[in-house]
């Protein structure tokens, strides 16, 4: 088990660089490779969540609560990013069937894990994603405050980089496109209802958007007028920042520490300097966010 | 059909094959490259009336089918490489195929010109115009012989349809239309208008967070011109049938086979995502290629295939380093032969796989230079998974898996085979005993 749970660090990481040169190279974005390699990412999180959530079991709350506050780490990552995200996302389960859906096969049954010697024949069976959120939920669904343990930042304030005008922005009250929740609390009423804020302040690009010479006529399916009109509006009115869904709280602070360098070696090379916060707690959040 | 004997190589001088087709009649036979160039090869039948018949296939036409081009509006790079070819069925003297790459469908007229007009009276016979005044009496020009003169022009350029990547192209049984698809739609064109298409299918979610699947080939069914199938990154097929709705999105029968939970593992997305499907010639059956297997469905059972073989289960131990080198993300194809007794798909090492449906028995052959002489019969191969090698078998560990064979095609008619390694094609035909 123990070669699973480092291979599974290593697919997180091979799983990071892919996604990063896929950004770059020639005829753009392969929309196809990178959902597949996301696959890879969520299996890979699930079975390090489980493992570090049975250790967990086993020693004392506030431990964890230390060590999670000790293990935040702020990676300073330099890039400069060319336009993404109009091709995929990974939408990983919520709690609730009304928040995101694992788009993976969910796999049914209780936990089993089968003591094998590599990852690629790891046959892991894990229990169904909402059960897992449920028990790490740390939403603060009442307040809608999100408290966040950014240093030398007022609360419910975030700084934040624009991908695309590359203005820098501070964002007040957490509405953020990602569930990012920084304590991890007991679950306040776990059974949170209330579907994931679309945060306005950005919007992925949609690159049919960049369709003006061709004209849709007769599309057999016509595009609303609210879809586009919607669309323009967001576009015209909000700042548009391409965000990277990559990975983001959820267990994996644990092995920050010795991904860094890993992330600082593939990033080491571009100029544009991005804060990763990664946060305890459930659920991926969607972007990375700079500071 | 397993005494297979090379024929002949063919090599590309500086880029990758990356694709091949026959056409319908099996005389030509056209292969794209990542450099956007199409290179149509043409059978030349020695004494095919004798038993024993050698075909050769040579250089008929090149031409250069796509440019690299730039999307300023979102700073990419279009790649020039030729996803796919698919000919269309003869009509008169000239040939008609299509050839696409990530973004723009063109089709090309392969023409032959062996005659030239001769004795203009108002132009001499280099170009030159004549003064009128200078001309006394009149004749009849004439159609003299001339070298063989093989034309391509581009004659229809289908753009501006697709967002994302096309995977495939696929002419209709009624030989006016064709689809394309790219990961999220798929697009109804007719060949003589270029400025529009009808979208038939739209997976792309409203919401960009909620894809789960995107599609990776499509085709007409060969016979039915309502009906094309689609297969997606999840391992599932989908019939539609263009009758039931003018947008294809519910499909009519939905193909999949239930994940064996024993193999599950951290790539079980991967290795499930179908690469190619193919509709068998009879239309009753269709192929379908993922990373491991290839599995042939009946179109009226659509819980499980009939018939599943494995290519290259050696491989299932190494996905982890597969993953690592990218080779997991590898697109083989497959094809039938003519009658459909018999199915061909790629593997690493420049190895193929055969398999006869009828007879049960499977071959893995070698697509090599060590076994190019001419009707040389190649040697069956075989791989040891573990354990005591035997002698002629290879381990694993020593394949090479930047020799990858991903594109193979078959005569429509007669026992040929075209099999593209990297920047080498090879023709091998059935030994006549």
């Amino acid at each position: 088990m123990i070669g699973c749970a480092f291979d599974a660090q290593n697919l997180i990481s091979i799983s990071l660089r892919k996604i990063q040169s896929s950004r770059t190279q020639r005829g753009g974005i392969k929309l196809h490779k990178n959902l597949l390699v996301t696959y890879v990412l969520r299996n890979a999180r699930q079975f390090y969540l489980n493992k570090n959530a049975s250790q967990a079991q086993r020693s004392p709350p506030y431990e964890d609560e230390v060590a999670v506050r000790e293990k935040q780490d702020y990676l300073e990552l330099t890039g400069s990013f060319t336009e993404l995200a109009d091709d995929f996302y990974c939408n990983f389960t919520g709690a609730e069937a009304d928040s995101w859906h694992c788009g993976a096969h969910q796999p049914h049954g209780q936990l089993t894990e089968m003591p094998h010697q590599d990852a690629s024949s790891c046959a892991l069976v894990s229990p169904n994603d909402s059960d897992l959120m449920l028990s790490e939920a740390c939403w603060s669904c009442a307040d809608k405050s999100w408290e966040l343990p950014v240093p030398n930042t007022q609360a419910n304030q975030k700084t934040v980089l624009d991908l695309d005008t590359h203005v820098v922005t501070t964002v007040t009250n957490g509405y953020f496109h990602s569930d990012c929740c920084a304590q991890p609390k007991q679950p306040q009423g776990a059974q949170c209802h209330r579907k994931r804020k679309m945060d306005t302040s950005y919007f992925i690009v949609d690159p049919e958007f960049y369709l003006p010479d061709f004209v849709p006529v007769p599309f057999k399916r016509m595009r609303s007028d609210d879809d586009s009109h919607s669309d323009s509006e967001q576009l015209d009115n909000t700042n548009i920042s391409n965000l990277i869904s990559v990975l983001g709280s959820g267990g994996l602070s644990e092995f920050v520490s010795w991904q860094q360098t890993d992330l600082e070696q593939i990033f080491g090379t571009q100029t544009i300097c991005l804060k990763h916060t990664l946060f305890t707690g459930s659920g991926w959040t969607r972007a990375i966010e700079a500071f | 059909m397993f005494n297979i004997v090379f024929l002949l190589r063919w090599t590309t001088k500086a880029d990758i094959i990356s694709t091949v087709e026959f056409n319908h009649t099996g005389e030509l036979l056209a292969t794209g490259d990542k450099g956007g160039r199409v290179v149509i090869f043409q059978q030349e039948i020695e004494n095919k009336s004798l038993p024993q018949f050698r075909s050769e296939y040579n250089v008929y036409s090149t031409f250069q089918s796509h440019e690299p081009e730039f999307d300023y509006l979102k700073s990419l790079e279009i790649e020039e490489k030729i996803n796919k070819i698919r000919w269309l069925p003869q009509k008169n003297a000239a040939q008609f195929l299509l050839s696409t790459n990530d973004k723009t469908i063109k089709l090309w007229k392969i023409s032959e010109r062996d005659k030239r007009p001769d004795g203009y009276n108002l132009k001499e016979d280099d170009g030159r115009c004549k003064d009128p005044n200078s001309i006394t009496s009149l004749r009849v020009p004439v159609l003299i012989p001339m070298d063989l003169m093989v034309e391509a022009s581009p004659r229809r350029v289908f753009a501006n349809a697709h967002t994302y990547h096309i995977n495939s192209v696929s002419v209709n049984s009624d030989h006016e239309t064709y689809l394309s698809a790219d990961d999220l739609r798929i697009n109804l064109w007719h060949l003589e208008i270029t400025d529009r298409s009808f979208n038939i299918v739209d997976i792309k979610p409203a919401n960009m967070e909620e894809l789960t699947e995107v599609i990776t080939a499509a085709e007409f069914h060969p016979h039915q011109c309502n009906t094309f199938v689609y297969s997606s990154s999840k391992g599932i097929i989908r019939l539609c049938d263009m009758r039931e709705s003018a947008l294809c999105d519910r499909h009519t029968k939905l193909f999949e086979e239930p994940e064996d939970p024993s193999n599950r593992s951290f790539f079980s997305e991967i290795i499930s995502s179908i690469s190619d499907v193919k509709f068998s010639h009879s239309g009753r059956y269709m192929m379908t290629r993922d990373y491991l297997s290839v599995k042939i469905w009946d179109l009226n059972m659509e819980n499980r295939p009939v018939e599943t073989y494995q290519v290259h289960e050696y491989l299932r131990s190494k996905l982890c380093s597969l993953y690592e080198n990218d080779c997991i993300f590898d697109k083989f194809e497959c094809c039938w032969n003519g009658n459909d007794s018999v199915v061909m798909t790629g593997s690493y090492n420049n190895f193929f796989r055969m398999f006869d449906r009828s007879q049960r028995r499977d071959v893995m052959l070698e697509a090599s230079r060590e076994n190019s002489k001419p009707m040389q019969v190649l040697k069956p191969r075989k791989v040891c998974a573990g354990g005591k090698r035997k002698k002629d078998e290879i381990s694993v560990d020593s394949l090479d898996f930047n020799k990858k064979i991903l594109h193979t095609a078959w005569h429509p008619q007669d026992n040929i085979i075209a099999v593209a390694t990297t920047n080498n094609l090879y023709i091998f035909q059935d030994k006549i005993n």
